[in-house]
């Protein structure tokens, strides 16, 4: 029986070693890693988890190895449990082990300096400080469930409101204020950073930098209620040039219906509950207390980056966005056939 | 002390068996426990309360893990529809509500209040009216979550009720307020349970049982003890704020008039952080009499561990704030917080290594409760080292409120508190019913938990590197975390059968287990002592101590206590540093007040849901139950005195040695 | 069983004062909850004055010339009187050490009288805070301090109360002569714990 439970802990054991192993290979993909990292403060925080991922594994694997070693002496004797109990240890053993647990104690406690002095380290690289040196800001509230996204800029004409998709160029710093009208939310892309915490009442400040191009993957990491688990964003990195001509196109109002079906898609959108919530910059419709759509039809998700951005999802989530997102504060919308289809060309005019 | 010594005589007396026999007799019916329904809500036993806790927090435990098996259910795959949001909030609140406040304080204080008489050489509690209060204000606050859940009108701003989510205006109706009432009856609960076991272990200890002989898992109860009374009025306050806000419209968390939420963090967390050791210190005491009690030898570095534990509950209220790393907060306070998270793996590793030590060059006896201590050891050491990631700032800035924390959280909580826990059942149930669970499928209840645990729990790490948010009902199939997951949610079933196996041996166990006898284990401590379970009174003449290890130092040497009454409830009560015998103090017998004061407080607070009113009629009928408790109870110290005189004190009889003083 | 070492108990006293009772103890580390209560209710006070320029805020846009600080006038005349009431308690806690019963009760209806006194001008100090509860964060806070001290005044009051009946209508005995001294250390922990919420409520918005 002994035997079995000392085969059984050994092999179990490596099993969980195994499993460690797996961890290193195989997290290293996706677009919402933490530890692959695409910006310099992800890239930090990355080294700081390895470095303190192999300590661990080491300080583990020899606690262990210790254990089962102490298992394994202690099991030379009987199992009976009528033997004379021994309270009076020889000292010379006694005095062995006292120094090596010392000796652990004295390790344990350099492993947690050196943990922390390089936890310091990357904490202050990355401080707020650096994002000043660039003129990009962005402002960014939480809603319950989704994200509005407002980039300043000086000259108010070019200040403009989007949401859930965030476009920056690669390469700099971007800094971003973060802000809640409702609930706690947090604001979390892995592969550029950490997560930072938008709460009601107070002003954040976080900033971020892309060094390569493409799509970072971000979600509320703050338990915000309902649907807490499809509050996504994305944050398309780009090149200067790409960021610029997108920024340029932003700033515009709408576009002008041009068809018959997006002209009374247009008036369906304006004569139904859509303009009490949402605003198409260039129209009547101004309420902010959906996502802005003016140029709705240049992002590729809809919902906070729950569905692709296509015709038939749009026609799903505004007929009954209910059974998408159970909870969210969009209602249901009865439109006939026509008005619908006029309704989803004018917005897919909405580049 | 000096006082009262010229009281005290030593002396070598000859015992007959008639005598013994009848001081047995009136002992029992001294002590005897009142029967029936009016029994059952009068009586104050610490042996029946315990068993109570213990009863009621293991149905709450698997109402829990029922919770936990639905969640897993949910998470298999990508956009399930087994359970709605609105459920899944549901079930994580109550879930994590369950286990941290129904399931895991309760036990642990619960094996304290059984335990700590026995190991201490005492009768009983020192306040047992008030311990039969708290196990009754426990069940009433179970009684409402549960109500209010299979009514679907359950809590469902997580078990942290973080505010605005939790505050008037976002969650509107009853549930949170239902979440608010029910923090107060259990930390009204463990704030009773920390009085009685300080006030026994200060008071109520054999003579002989200084400071340096307390056994480790009575210290690891008192610092427990000790860190309640400090942490929990932290949450109730924060309830209290929460309830007032929701209830009478004060603003203490609502940043237009001035309030502030991240106070309520700071709150929540000053008592959370202490929860996490308050759970988990009692299991190191379970561990070190397990250890001790399976190495066959004295503990190494027995006042290393004592200061590690003191050093523990100490470093436990500097950490609250790593929980709000997140949060905007100044950059120089998050260093001191990530310093003293990352210290508190020092006394850990004390403790670790100590256990260790003496495990090397013990001589094995290998039971199924020593397998669930090993079983904690890898496991703990695992989730404290995972532990000192998350006080570091950027690293816990990625992996703060991801699926790394639900990994990491149950790596010390099941680790750290439940394998101990399940090893103490396996090593204490003998002593609680007489008969022994069976070694086999203790190992194979050990083996199912132990691999179903790290099914679950060990892909939760990779889950949350791979960004995957706590709290979420569902996910996109895109984020490809589909697969982690349902090895996970396989891993939950074999993690439940292991619980199952527990189940059915504990039924087959009180059936037709084996006898156990007093010290199935030869342990050393004192509950061993008696018969298995133990009589009402636990000891019929109260022992003294003359070790750190009183029974496997030849007890049988050290003098007995007599002289203390057989007709009246008496116990000795001793000096706090030094255990000398100081007063026969008299323990309250069945009683029906605390039950009647418990419903009081439900009017109070259940009532105070709906009206505030409530409150007055709870304090007013409050008041009546204390004046009947303080008029009520027959003043039985003068009349027994009366009726029996000296003849009801155990008696010294002969041949007097030599009087003086001990 | 044959011939045993005893140690012979039977000469020891039920109750003493102080150290030597569980009741001490369990009344002292009560205490200490209430201590750990009060001291957070506090550090939320002045965690909540951070939040606002003018503390307690103004009373209003058209009134801000009005001085928006609580009248101090009752909550000073409370302090007096709880004062003063430590002199009847003491003397409650000496006769009841010394078994002095008749003196015993004198003090003890002094003290209920100082109790429902205190409960009394308390009424009126909630008006002399001029912001309710629902007002704003301070008005909160405030309310929550004096609320919670209230209510130790009604239990230490209630506690009073059934001692006095006790002490007139059945014996003086050793018990409750130990549960006399209990209460002595509860009053004397509720007059401290209002000495320091005083200073707090009506001084600490004076200065900075």
């Amino acid at each position: 029986m002994m035997n079995l439970s000392q085969i059984g802990i050994r092999s179990f054991l490596s099993g969980l070693l195994l499993l460690l192993a797996s961890l290193c290979v195989s997290s290293c993909a996706g677009i919402q890693t933490s530890i692959n990292p695409a910006g310099p403060q992800a890239d930090q925080i990355s080294r700081l988890w390895w470095l303190m991922f192999s300590v661990c594994t080491g300080v583990f694997v020899l606690v262990m190895i210790f254990t089962l070693l102490a298992i394994k002496r202690g099991h030379g004797y009987s199992q009976e449990p009528t033997r004379a109990p021994d309270l009076d240890p020889a000292l010379s053993a006694e005095q062995r082990k006292r120094n090596v647990v010392i000796g652990a104690i004295i390790v344990t406690t350099l492993i947690l300096f050196v943990f922390l002095i390089a936890s310091f380290k990357v904490g202050r690289s990355m401080t707020s400080e650096l994002a000043n040196k660039n003129g990009l800001t962005i402002e960014i509230t939480g809603h319950q469930w989704w994200w509005e996204v407002r980039y300043m800029d000086p000259s108010a004409s070019n200040v403009f409101t989007t949401a859930n998709e965030i476009h920056i160029p690669t390469g700099v710093p971007v800094t971003f204020s973060l802000r809640a009208n409702d609930v706690i939310h947090s604001f979390w892309v892995p592969n550029l950073s950490g997560k930072k915490d938008l709460i009601p009442g107070k002003i954040a400040t976080i900033w971020l930098q892309a060094d390569r191009p493409g799509v970072y993957r971000g979600q509320c990491a703050e338990y915000c209620g309902l649907q807490h688990a499809h509050m996504a964003l994305w944050i398309v990195a780009e090149p200067q040039e790409q960021f610029d001509s997108w920024r340029q196109n932003q700033t515009r109002t709408a576009i002008q219906a041009v068809t018959s079906s997006e002209q009374r898609g247009q008036q369906v959108f304006l004569s139904s509950t859509c303009v009490m919530c949402h605003a198409v910059n260039g129209t009547p419709a101004g309420s902010n207390f959906g996502p802005n759509l003016t140029h709705i039809a240049s992002r590729s998700m809809i919902a906070a980056a729950t569905l692709p951005n296509t015709r038939d999802h749009l026609v799903q989530w505004v007929t009954d966005s209910q059974a998408i997102k159970p909870g969210n504060k969009m209602p249901q919308n009865n439109l006939s056939a026509e008005d619908l289809n006029a309704l989803l060309d004018y917005l897919g005019s909405l580049k | 002390m000096k006082q009262q010594s010229k009281h005290i005589k030593q002396a070598t007396v000859e015992l007959s068996t008639a005598q013994l026999a009848r001081e047995k007799a009136e002992l029992e019916r001294t002590w005897a426990r009142p029967r029936g329904v009016i029994g059952w809500l009068t009586d104050t036993d610490h042996k029946g309360i315990a068993l109570r806790y213990v009863v009621t927090a293991f149905v709450f435990f698997l109402f829990g893990g029922l919770e936990a098996a639905l969640m897993r259910i949910q998470l298999a795959r990508a956009e399930n529809h087994f359970l709605s949001p609105d459920l899944y909030n549901q079930v994580f609140t109550v879930h994590g509500t369950t286990m941290m406040f129904l399931f895991a304080v309760p036990i642990m204080t619960a094996l304290g209040i059984y335990l700590v008489p026995l190991m201490v050489g005492s009768r009983d509690v020192a306040f047992p009216r008030l311990n039969a209060y708290g196990y009754f204000v426990y069940l009433t606050g179970g009684i409402l979550l549960y109500t209010s859940f299979f009514l679907n009108i359950g809590p469902d701003a997580g078990w942290f009720a973080y505010v605005p989510l939790a505050g008037p205006a976002y969650s509107p109706g009853k549930r949170v307020d239902i979440w608010a009432q029910m923090i107060t009856f259990t930390e009204i609960s463990a704030l009773c349970g920390a009085i009685v076991v300080i006030g026994t272990v200060f008071k109520m200890r054999a003579p002989g049982m200084s400071l340096h002989r307390i056994p480790l898992f009575v210290w690891a109860q008192l610092v427990t003890s000790f860190m309640i009374i400090f942490a929990m009025p932290a949450v109730m306050l924060a309830s209290s704020f929460l309830a007032s806000d929701r209830l009478i419209d004060t603003h203490f968390f609502n940043p237009a008039e001035g309030g502030d939420a991240i106070l309520y963090q700071h709150m929540f967390w000053f008592f959370g952080h202490p929860e996490v050791y308050i759970i988990f210190i009692p299991a190191l005491g379970f561990v070190s009499s397990i250890v001790i009690t399976f190495s066959r030898r004295k503990i190494f570095g027995y006042t290393a561990m004592v200061l590690a534990l003191i050093a523990t509950g100490f470093l436990g209220f500097g950490l609250w704030v790593h929980h709000m790393f997140a949060t905007p907060l100044p950059q120089m306070g998050q260093g001191f917080f990530t310093a003293a998270s990352m210290m508190i793996a020092i006394p850990s590793g004390v403790q670790i290594f100590c256990w260790i030590a003496t495990l090397w060059g013990g001589k094995l006896s290998f039971k199924t409760p020593l397998l669930f201590v090993l079983g904690f050891v890898a496991i703990f050491v695992l989730g404290g080292l995972t532990g000192v990631m998350l006080a570091s700032v950027p690293l816990d800035l990625q992996i703060h409120d991801t699926f790394f924390v639900v990994a990491h959280l149950h790596y010390v909580l099941i680790g750290g508190a439940v394998f101990p826990l399940f090893g103490a059942f396996y090593f204490w149930f003998p002593k609680w019913t007489g008969r022994m669970l069976s070694e086999r499928a203790g190992r194979w209840n050990f083996w199912l938990m132990f691999i179903g645990f790290n099914l679950v729990f060990f892909p939760m790490h990779q889950l949350g590197l791979k960004g995957m948010p706590r709290r979420v009902y569902t996910y996109l199939p895109e984020t490809g975390w589909g697969s982690l997951n349902l090895l996970a949610s396989i891993g939950a079933f074999i993690l439940a059968s292991g619980v199952v196996v527990f189940i059915c041996n504990v039924i087959w166990a009180r059936r037709v287990g084996e006898v156990a006898g007093d010290n199935p284990w030869s342990a050393d401590t004192l509950e061993w002592s008696v018969a298995s379970p133990p009589p009402n009174y636990n000891f019929h003449d109260l022992p003294t101590v003359n070790s750190r290890y009183p029974l496997w130092s030849r007890l049988e040497n050290s003098p007995i206590v007599r002289g203390l009454s057989t007709v009246k409830r008496e116990t000795l009560v001793t000096s706090v540093l030094d255990a000398q015998p100081e007063l026969r103090f008299e323990i309250p017998g069945p009683s029906i007040w605390p039950v009647l004061l418990s419903i009081a407080t439900a009017i109070a607070f259940i009532g105070g849901i709906f009206t505030p009113w409530a409150f007055l009629v709870g304090a007013l009928a409050a008041f009546g139950v204390f004046a009947g408790w303080f008029f009520g109870d027959p003043n039985h110290e003068n009349k027994t005195a009366r009726n029996t005189g000296e003849r009801s004190k155990t008696p010294l009889t002969n041949k007097e040695l030599q009087p003086g003083e001990v | 069983m044959s011939a045993r070492l005893v140690i012979d108990v039977s000469e020891l006293p039920h109750h003493e004062f102080d150290t030597y009772d569980p009741v001490w103890w369990g009344n002292n580390f009560l205490l200490a909850i209430e201590s750990s209560m009060f001291a957070i209710l506090i550090a939320t006070y002045f965690y909540l004055r951070q939040n606002f320029a003018q503390w307690p805020p103004p009373l209003g846009q058209l009134t801000s010339s009005l001085n928006p600080l609580p009248d101090p006038g009752y909550g000073t005349a409370n302090t007096i009187l709880l004062l003063l009431s430590f002199i009847p308690m003491i003397l409650v806690d000496v006769s009841a050490r010394r078994g002095y019963r008749a003196a015993a009760q004198r003090g003890l209806l002094v003290c209920l009288l100082c109790g429902l006194g205190a409960i009394t001008l308390r009424a009126f100090e909630f008006s002399a805070v001029k912001f309710y509860w629902d007002s704003n964060a301070y008005g909160s806070i405030v309310w929550f301090m004096l609320g919670m001290h209230l209510l130790h005044l009604i239990t230490l009051s209630c506690e009073t109360l059934l001692l006095t009946v006790w002490s007139f209508a059945r014996e003086f005995d050793m018990k409750h002569r130990v549960d006399m001294v209990a209460l002595a250390v509860y009053w004397y922990w509720v007059v401290g714990m209002w000495i320091v919420l005083y200073a707090i409520i009506y001084f600490t918005p004076r200065v900075g």
